[in-house]
């Protein structure tokens, strides 16, 4: 079957250590609350903007090398398993986004769960259905 | 199953499809690796064909009966479903 843009089987891995190496980094950000420098500057990269900008790209990237690499034996199955878990976490993620329209103002959180909702909930449930099938398989020796 | 299911196509119009790929792999004294590697797919996508959890496409479908060396038609079938 032909690759149809996905990458390579590792890029798994790539993705899962950027996406663990990116957890520390953003929970010391997150509880320390740090900021280096001039915090009272607001252009455009500035210390605090350019450490966001950092951590998100790591994580969306690592997130989205775990979810589009290729399974090992890429075929019609996996393909249909992954369309209706992408279709799943669209809904999902448009779910999200207009109950936290609706009720929330706070747009920058809104756009931070935008970048990760969709991916870590369609990862989540490509797994488990893969999970599910091998262990259909293994029960049936 | 139902809607989250990862197969939305098994049942159509009342028509189940069915087929004998088992005994076929009985007859030919193969194990569902061995016809997963001659088609290249996965071991579960043969699996789940064979339980009637996920109908496979039409290339697929005859790969698999070549890989028998049977007409389409012997090996899969339409049925009443309920």
């Amino acid at each position: 079957m032909k690759t149809r843009l996905l990458f390579p089987y590792w890029c798994r891995y790539l993705g899962l250590a950027l996406f663990l190496a990116h957890v520390p980094v953003a929970l010391f950000r997150k509880t320390m609350d740090f900021d280096f420098g001039d915090t009272n500057n607001d252009n455009l990269f500035n210390n605090h903007h350019v450490f966001f900008i950092l951590t998100a790209l790591v994580m969306v990237i690592g997130l989205f090398l775990i979810a589009f690499a290729r399974e090992k034996v890429e075929d019609e199955q996996i393909w249909q398993i992954r369309l209706d878990s992408l279709r799943w976490a669209i809904y999902l993620n448009y779910l999200i986004l207009i109950i936290s329209l609706v009720f929330t103002k706070d747009v920058y959180h809104i756009l931070e769960l935008n970048l990760w909702v969709p991916l870590i909930f369609f990862i989540i449930r490509f797994r488990w259905v893969i999970f599910r099938l091998n262990r259909s398989l293994s029960r049936e020796g | 199953m139902g809607y989250f299911s990862p197969q939305p196509f098994i049942k159509q119009g009342g028509v189940i499809m069915k087929n004998n790929i088992r005994v076929e792999r009985a007859i030919k004294n193969i194990t569902q690796a061995d016809l997963a590697e001659q088609v290249n797919v996965s071991r579960q996508t043969i699996n789940t064909i064979e339980s009637n959890k996920y109908v496979p496409s039409t290339v697929l479908a005859l790969k698999i009966a070549r890989a028998f060396g049977k007409p389409l038609e012997d090996v899969f079938m339409l049925e009443e479903g309920d």
